[in-house]
């Protein structure tokens, strides 16, 4: 932990009932920072979203905001963070416009800048045709661009993004990954949850990865893919392996983990230089038959699976 | 804030489901009882005439001294209530009657007797009258039986009931019954802000709708909110009432009193114990959203079906037998205020209708704020 962090939280504890929603979690976000929490749906995310904008009740923990211990009268600090949830929170009855100053309006009283806030930020999202189509009328894409224009309206210090890309179609969902990547570089520190690898793994310069409800891991892609023993995963297709073959192929040097299924052999490795050629000069003195190759990096999936035993979408 | 005022009341005027139950649906029902009535005496705060009914009087025996009793009972009812149509014979009665001339035939016998063609609203007077006076001479044949002291006392008491009655007909105001109707439904419309209230209150509570949570993580008190959203529901429901007012008046025709201050001010607690009563109700934050809805049904409803919404005697039945719920059911109170304005002229009553319905204002409120007191939740 550093004094230089945006949120503290400490040991941070939640149950519902019986079941420990947050099990002494343990997080620090730098200003500046793109911070992703990844995690599988109730890992405990948006619990910990939750509690650090003071909505829940925590059993046990602290947690501090611009270095001040957040209470729901802390006002000083809410004025300072967006929030873009995870359901779309805006009115039905009002225009896309209407929607945005609203919200605008709880942040900013002076009229002339929250006009000049509200251009920027239908601008910004995109939405500049449809400032005056009611929510019913947009499709799912937008009215995603819409809850998070009425979020970051006020241009806060804090965005809290909790899976604001969830049933958004690929083409929105770029731009919306490239409007955060902005917000970020207009001075925006942003926290951002998603259980979408991909999309953590694009925009996050720091990501958590949290599990039922503890940090399992911290850092950025390149450190989390450190921490893991896979260094490459090689998949061959249309490969007829017998047990004796596939024990061989088991045997090779970094060979650590290996899949067959529906001739598809899915060869785990850990770093080292010229894995690929070793396994294809393998194939060729075998004189094995195959179809495609693929030589593939780890992902954050690879690291969510080593380190939790599951895929990150179970 | 008065941007904040500005945009909740163009998003409540909006939801047009809400102002439905809030404006639309008592304007029907208005409209339902006053096509019901037949609109039969409805200006019956009195300054309009009374359509007297006509009927035919049939004089079978009129030695036996119920026969001359009933006789000069229908004489004292006469220009009062009835238009005794110069027929003697009974075919030209029965004639008359199915031609639709009369509304009915009283039989002067010894058992007075009556003969009406169909269901409605003019024949129920006329059987009316008729268990009126049968009722009486029952009492009086049983005194005159029993305690033929008393008898002369009865006839006093009897008098002095009536006497009584026509005291309380102030202003020269006479009611007509149905006339009740429409004070129980504005009443029940002043509750119906229950709905507006629920349904806005929910928007500031982070454990049932997105919308709560949004509007609970801004810098912007809670209560604030809470205040906003009373003002603009408020101002919404008055001008719901006074619209649903002024189409009794001007479109059915009906009087609800010459006061129209009396009558503002009755709208005016009127819609806040609704939008109250909506607030308190939706402040309860342990309840679902279904819950909520259907607690506003019952208390919306329920308080109408006692102030005589659905049976116009109910009120005074309760009156009767348990008069302290008359007193705490705020329909029952505004519908009393309604009745204190309009044909009473009892300045004490209204007044003390009024107070009730602010202090019910207070404790609805208070339940409500300790509601949302609590600002952070053990689940969202």
């Amino acid at each position: 932990m550093s004094s230089s962090d945006m949120i503290r939280i400490e040991n941070l504890v939640k149950r519902y009932q019986d079941l420990v929603a947050l099990d002494h979690l343990t997080l620090s976000i730098q200003e500046g920072e793109i911070f992703g929490l990844l995690g599988p749906n109730g890992s405990g995310k948006t619990t910990a979203i939750n509690c650090m904008l003071a909505l829940l009740k925590y059993d046990k923990g602290s947690i501090t905001v611009f270095g001040r211990n957040m209470q729901p009268d802390s006002y000083d600090i809410k004025k300072q963070i967006g929030v873009v949830m995870q359901n779309v929170a805006v009115f039905e009855q009002m225009s896309v416009q209407e929607n945005i100053d609203y919200f605008c309006g709880l942040y900013i009283r002076d009229k002339a800048k929250r006009q000049s806030l509200v251009e920027e930020a239908i601008a910004f999202t995109g939405l500049t045709d449809y400032r005056k189509m009611r929510p019913k009328k947009l499709s799912g894409g937008l009215l995603r661009r819409l809850n998070i224009a009425c979020g970051i309206v006020h241009k806060p210090r804090l965005i809290i993004m909790d899976e604001p890309t969830v049933a958004v179609d690929p083409q929105s969902r770029n731009k919306i990954l490239e409007g955060i990547v902005e917000l970020n570089r207009q001075g925006s520190t942003i926290i951002y949850t998603s259980h979408y690898m991909d999309e953590v793994e694009q925009i996050c310069s720091r990501i958590a990865i949290i599990d039922h409800g503890r940090v399992l891991a911290t850092g950025t892609t390149e450190e989390l893919k450190q921490m893991i023993k896979t260094g490459e995963t090689i998949t061959i297709e249309a490969i007829e392996l017998d047990d004796t073959l596939l024990a061989a192929v088991r045997g090779l040097p970094h060979v650590f983990d290996l899949t067959y299924e529906d001739r598809i052999l899915k060869i785990r490795l850990s770093t080292a230089r010229h894995n690929l050629v070793r396994i294809l000069n393998f194939l060729k003195e075998h004189d094995i038959s195959f179809g495609r190759v693929f030589s593939e990096l780890p992902t954050l999936n690879d690291v969510f699976l080593e380190i939790t035993g599951k895929e990150l979408r179970d | 804030m008065l941007h904040l005022f500005k945009y909740r009341f163009l998003q409540i005027i909006r939801d047009y489901s809400a102002m439905f139950w809030a404006l639309a649906f008592p304007i029907i029902l208005g409209t339902l009882f006053y096509l019901s009535f037949g609109h039969v005496g409805l200006e019956a705060t009195g300054d309009s005439a009374w359509d007297v009914i006509k009927v035919a009087v049939l004089r079978e025996d009129t030695s036996s001294e119920n026969a001359r009793a009933f006789e000069s009972y229908l004489a004292m009812m006469e220009e009062e209530m009835l238009d005794i149509q110069d027929i003697s014979k009974e075919t030209e009665a029965l004639d008359a009657l199915n031609e639709e001339e009369i509304a009915g035939i009283y039989y002067i016998r010894e058992e007075p007797s009556l003969t009406v063609a169909k269901n409605g609203l003019n024949e129920s007077i006329l059987t009316s009258l008729l268990e009126s006076y049968n009722q009486n001479a029952a009492m009086f044949r049983k005194i005159a039986m029993t305690h033929p002291e008393n008898l002369p006392n009865a006839v006093a008491a009897l008098e002095d009931y009536r006497q009584a009655t026509e005291e309380v007909s102030l202003a020269g105001k006479d009611l007509n019954p149905n006339v009740q109707y429409f004070f129980a439904l504005v009443a029940y419309a002043c509750l119906s802000g229950t709905f507006l209230g629920v349904k806005s209150s929910l928007d500031g509570q982070a454990n049932l709708t997105a919308l709560g949570a949004r509007r609970s993580i801004t810098p912007t008190h809670k209560l604030t909110l809470i205040l906003i959203d009373m003002s603009v529901l408020f101002v919404i429901h008055f001008f719901n009432i006074l619209i649903l007012c002024l189409y009794i008046t001007r479109v059915l025709g009906i009087s609800l009193g010459d006061d129209i201050g009396a009558l503002l001010l009755v709208d005016f607690m009127g819609s806040m114990i609704g939008v109250c009563m909506g607030i308190a109700i939706g402040c309860l934050t342990r309840m679902s959203l279904g819950m909520k809805m259907g607690i506003s049904v019952l208390f919306t409803l329920f308080p109408g079906f006692l102030a005589g919404l659905m049976f116009g005697n109910m009120k005074n039945i309760i009156e009767l037998r348990c008069p302290i719920i008359n007193r705490i059911n705020p329909a029952a109170v505004l519908s009393d205020a309604f009745y204190c304005m309009g044909i009473y002229n009892d300045t004490e009553r209204f007044t003390r209708c009024l107070l009730i319905l602010a202090l019910m204002c207070i404790c609805l409120l208070t339940v409500a704020f300790l509601g949302i007191r609590r600002e952070r939740y053990d689940s969202i």
